[in-house]
This record gives structure tokens, C-alpha cells and sequence, in this order.
């Protein structure tokens, strides 16, 4: 397939086009430049460009949405709300008819769920609350369900939390890994942050109960906060890393992490 | 009570302003491009103007339909980011009620054989930007509702809006402008609101389209303009 990746070259943007390089075209799109290592398309484009996005999207099959600013006002809007606008309005003009896009848990279960209850799934209505990047990323997951209601678009929407190294399984924060600490909300190898794209992509139509699907990526945690079941289940995604170390009291996974190896 | 209207330069705010002005203190903004005379300029940034725009206000008047205009992304950033940081600011400010403006257009697929309430979900078009709008400044709204950061009242009003005497046949959602003022006004005084408060409101016509009880429940003075 062809697939047009919008904010390509983040955080999640490199571990995407690794697994699925060797299976799709892939046009890569950001406002920074790709890594000295990737040897694809490449087009210099921000995700709120609407015109830019939808000139990019022609001949394309599918759109992935990874972009992703947090902090700043004006950028979290730009980018987390807009940068979905533009996108649906490409998959309209060109009529394709799937696109993936990316944000954090909290976008769909904001605090009220998340400090009040358990076994929280993909399938409930969303409540964000204010928090700026929860609400820019449910502003742009709510654009994408009214043109997927009109247009008929299928949306698959992949929600994250931690990412980690499945070496270490340090983060994005400073000082390094933090284990036998409580791994709430979720956390997932980078490796299979990226390997849950490439199923989105590729789950066929039928497994898809609607034309609007959500999904908590993470592996089998023992918590009980969030359920993992639908996303196994429909997108037949098999996440190869361990993260135990981050919650068990002695390390029980091999020092690769890796789930086969156990 | 000192109330800030926003998107002032438009029709809907005028009607609202006439309305209020004998009782209650205003402070009229738009953006700078429709500001001037004493429509006050402001961006609806999250710099401290929008701070200093708030500043002792205790209600908020916001136009979410139609009180722009501009390019779809321009209506789109309206009605998102800049709905945000005011809402940010007036919730930082203390504001005690935020009354969205809202339409009933939200419903207008739905077939008009359906009783169509508070309790039914809306379903924007895609294709109408203004409409897309409306429907995301709601969901900005709900969102510090939800987070009770402010109480916000939304009111979805009936189209088009008319004259007391002029309602075509046709017009099976019109909104006459005195129940506009009336409605608002309750709005703002009302005791029976909850944190989030969807209210319909459309004049009492033939062959009415909306149901207005809710209205009629919660704005005092308004029931007797509905079932007239």
C-alpha cells in the first residue's frame, strides 16, 4: 500500500517506518528532517498545512497521523487539532479510506476515569477533561469521528502512554529506568509502539466492528486499570517485549525482554 | 452583573446586547479585524490580554455559531484554540457562568417527525464548517464543564431568526429575536442549572420542530414566550 506518514519523524515516527518499510510505500512527512539513516520519500510538510496535506495524500491509501506537540498553546492546537483536520479533509478530497492516527490514553480516559475506575476500554465515550494535550488530541480524534460518520471513512485511533527501550526500559524522562515502580497508566516497548501501526494498516475491513476504532496499545499489564483485550483481539497485534521489570520485585524476563525468549 | 460578549461585530451578539444592556454591564469583544467603536479588540490569545479581557466579569456570553467568518481553519482555530483560552481565563478569573451559543442545526438531518431533545446526540456536517465549528466549540465547553472549572449553559437555538410576526410556513425551527433576549437573560439568572446544561430553544410555532421544555423548566420567564 501507499501511506503517507504525517509527523514521521518524532518519537514514534522511525519505529512505524521500521516495521513497515519493507511492506508499504511510505511517504515521510514532517517539519524536520528524517535521520541520517532512512533511505525513503521524504517531504518537508507541517501537519496543519491543509493544502500542503492534501497535495501530499493524492495516489496515497492510507494516512498516519503521528504528529504530536504537547506543551505550547498555540502548537498543541496547530498540530494535535488541525494537523486531524487537514488530514480528513485530504482522505476526503482523495477518498481513501483509512487513516491512523496517534495520541495519548488520557485523550479518551481523562482523569475522571482514570483516578476513579478500572478495566477502562477503548470503546468509552470519551472525557478528556482540560489538560492541554488530552484536549487538542480529543479535539482532533472528535474531527476525525464526524468525517468518518459523513464520509465513511475508516478511522483507527492508537492510544499510548509510556514509551520504553526494551533494553532498559528507561523512557523519555530523565535519569534513566525507574523500576519495581507501578507502571499506571501503561507502558510499551518502542518496538511495539511501531509494529501497532503497521497493524492498524493492515487489519482487513471485516475485523473492524465500525468505521471509527480506538485502541489501547499496550502489553498484558496485571493491573486491572486498562483493558488490552480489543486491540489482541481485533488488530491481531503481539507485542514481543516484556516490560515486567518495571512492576515485579526480581526480574523474571530475559535481559533481552523478549517476550519469545520467556 | 458585569457580562462580556463575545464575536460582538455579529448579528446574534447584537440581539443579545439590545437585550441586556438596561440590566446588566457589558463588555463587548471580536476579534481585532471586526472590533472597533465599543467593541473591544482582542485575539482570544493565551497571553494575559485575554486575562485582562475577563477580568471582572461574572458571566460570558459566547457566540459559537456564526459569529465569525473567515476560512474553514480560521472558523476551525476560532472555535477550538481561541474557545480554549477563554475558557481558560475565565475559569483561572473565577467567572461563575459561561452561556455558549449554540444552534439547532446541530439536529437539522435529523428527520422533523423525530422528537428530538437535550438527551440526543448531535450530528454535525463535515461539509458546513460552521456547523463543524459550532459543534467543536461544545466540546471545548463540555470539557471545563466536566473538569467544573465553570458552569456553562448551552443554548442551541432554532433557525432562522425572525421578527415576532414574520415566520414563514416553513419555518418550523425559527427563533423570534425577543426569545433570543429573554432566553439569555434567564439564562444568565437562572437557579436551576446544572455544571453542563444543554437547553433547545425555538419560538412556539406551527408545526414545531424542537421540543422546548427543558426551557420552559429551567428560564424563568421564558415558558409563557413559548407557548404562546
Amino acid at each position: 500500500m501507499k501511506i503517507l506518514i504525517l509527523g514521521g519523524n518524532g518519537m514514534l515516527g522511525p519505529w512505524a517506518v521500521k516495521a513497515m518499510k519493507d511492506r508499504h510505500d511510505i511517504l515521510l512527512t514532517d517539519i524536520n528532517a528524517p535521520r541520517g539513516d532512512y533511505k525513503g520519500e521524504y517531504r518537508k510538510l507541517s501537519a496543519d498545512d491543509v493544502d500542503g496535506v492534501v497535495k501530499a495524500a493524492a495516489g496515497m491509501d492510507v494516512i498516519v497521523n503521528l504528529s504530536v506537540l504537547r506543551p505550547h498553546r498555540q502548537l498543541a492546537f496547530d498540530v494535535n487539532t488541525m494537523g486531524n483536520y487537514a488530514m480528513m479533509v485530504a482522505a476526503r478530497e482523495h477518498r481513501i479510506k483509512r487513516v491512523i492516527t496517534s495520541g495519548p490514553h488520557y485523550q479518551m480516559a481523562g482523569q475522571q476515569y482514570e483516578e476513579w475506575d478500572f478495566d477502562l476500554n477503548p470503546d468509552m465515550p470519551p472525557a478528556p477533561g482540560t489538560r492541554l494535550y488530552a484536549h487538542t488530541k480529543a479535539l482532533g480524534q472528535e474531527v476525525c469521528r464526524v468525517f468518518s460518520e459523513r464520509h465513511g471513512i475508516q478511522v483507527i485511533t492508537l492510544l499510548y502512554y509510556n514509551m520504553k527501550h526494551s533494553w532498559d526500559l528507561s523512557g523519555m524522562e530523565p535519569g534513566g529506568p525507574e523500576y519495581h515502580n507501578d507502571m499506571t497508566p501503561y507502558s510499551t516497548a518502542w518496538q511495539d509502539c511501531g509494529t501497532a501501526v503497521q497493524a492498524a494498516v493492515e487489519v482487513p475491513d471485516e475485523q473492524l466492528a465500525t468505521r471509527c476504532e480506538t485502541f489501547f496499545v499496550f502489553p498484558d499489564l496485571p493491573h486491572g486499570k486498562f483493558n488490552n483485550e480489543k486491540t489482541k483481539r481485533v488488530l491481531g497485534w503481539k507485542p514481543r517485549y516484556h516490560i515486567e521489570g518495571l512492576w515485579n520485585k526480581e526480574f523474571r524476563t530475559p535481559p533481552s525482554n523478549l517476550h519469545e525468549a520467556f | 452583573m458585569n457580562v462580556l460578549i463575545t464575536s460582538a461585530a455579529c448579528a446574534t451578539a447584537q440581539i443579545i446586547a439590545d437585550a441586556l444592556c438596561s440590566a446588566h454591564t457589558l463588555r463587548l469583544t471580536d476579534l481585532p479585524a471586526n472590533a472597533g467603536g465599543e467593541i473591544v479588540a482582542n485575539d482570544l490569545c493565551h497571553e494575559s490580554e485575554t486575562d485582562d479581557l475577563v477580568a471582572g466579569i461574572d458571566a460570558i456570553v459566547n457566540i459559537g455559531y456564526q459569529g465569525q467568518s473567515g476560512s474553514n481553519t480560521h472558523l476551525m482555530d476560532y472555535h477550538t484554540r481561541r474557545m480554549y483560552n477563554l475558557l481558560h481565563a475565565a475559569s483561572d478569573a473565577g467567572v461563575g457562568r459561561y452561556i455558549n451559543i449554540s444552534t439547532l442545526r446541530l439536529f437539522e438531518d435529523h428527520e422533523e417527525n423525530l422528537v428530538v431533545t437535550e438527551r440526543w446526540r448531535t450530528d454535525p456536517s463535515a461539509e458546513d464548517a460552521e456547523l463543524l465549528s459550532a459543534h467543536m466549540a461544545e466540546y471545548v465547553c463540555k470539557e471545563f464543564a466536566r473538569d467544573r472549572l465553570i458552569q456553562v449553559a448551552n443554548l442551541r437555538l432554532g433557525w432562522p431568526f425572525v421578527t415576532d410576526s414574520s415566520t414563514a410556513p416553513n419555518d418550523t425551527a425559527a427563533i423570534s429575536s425577543g426569545v433570543i433576549g429573554v432566553a439569555v437573560e434567564a439564562a444568565l439568572t437562572s437557579d436551576q442549572l446544572t455544571q453542563w446544561q444543554d437547553i433547545h430553544i425555538q419560538s412556539f410555532v406551527a408545526n414545531q420542530r424542537f421540543v422546548t421544555s427543558t426551557a420552559s423548566k429551567l428560564l424563568p420567564g421564558l415558558a409563557e414566550r413559548l407557548s404562546l
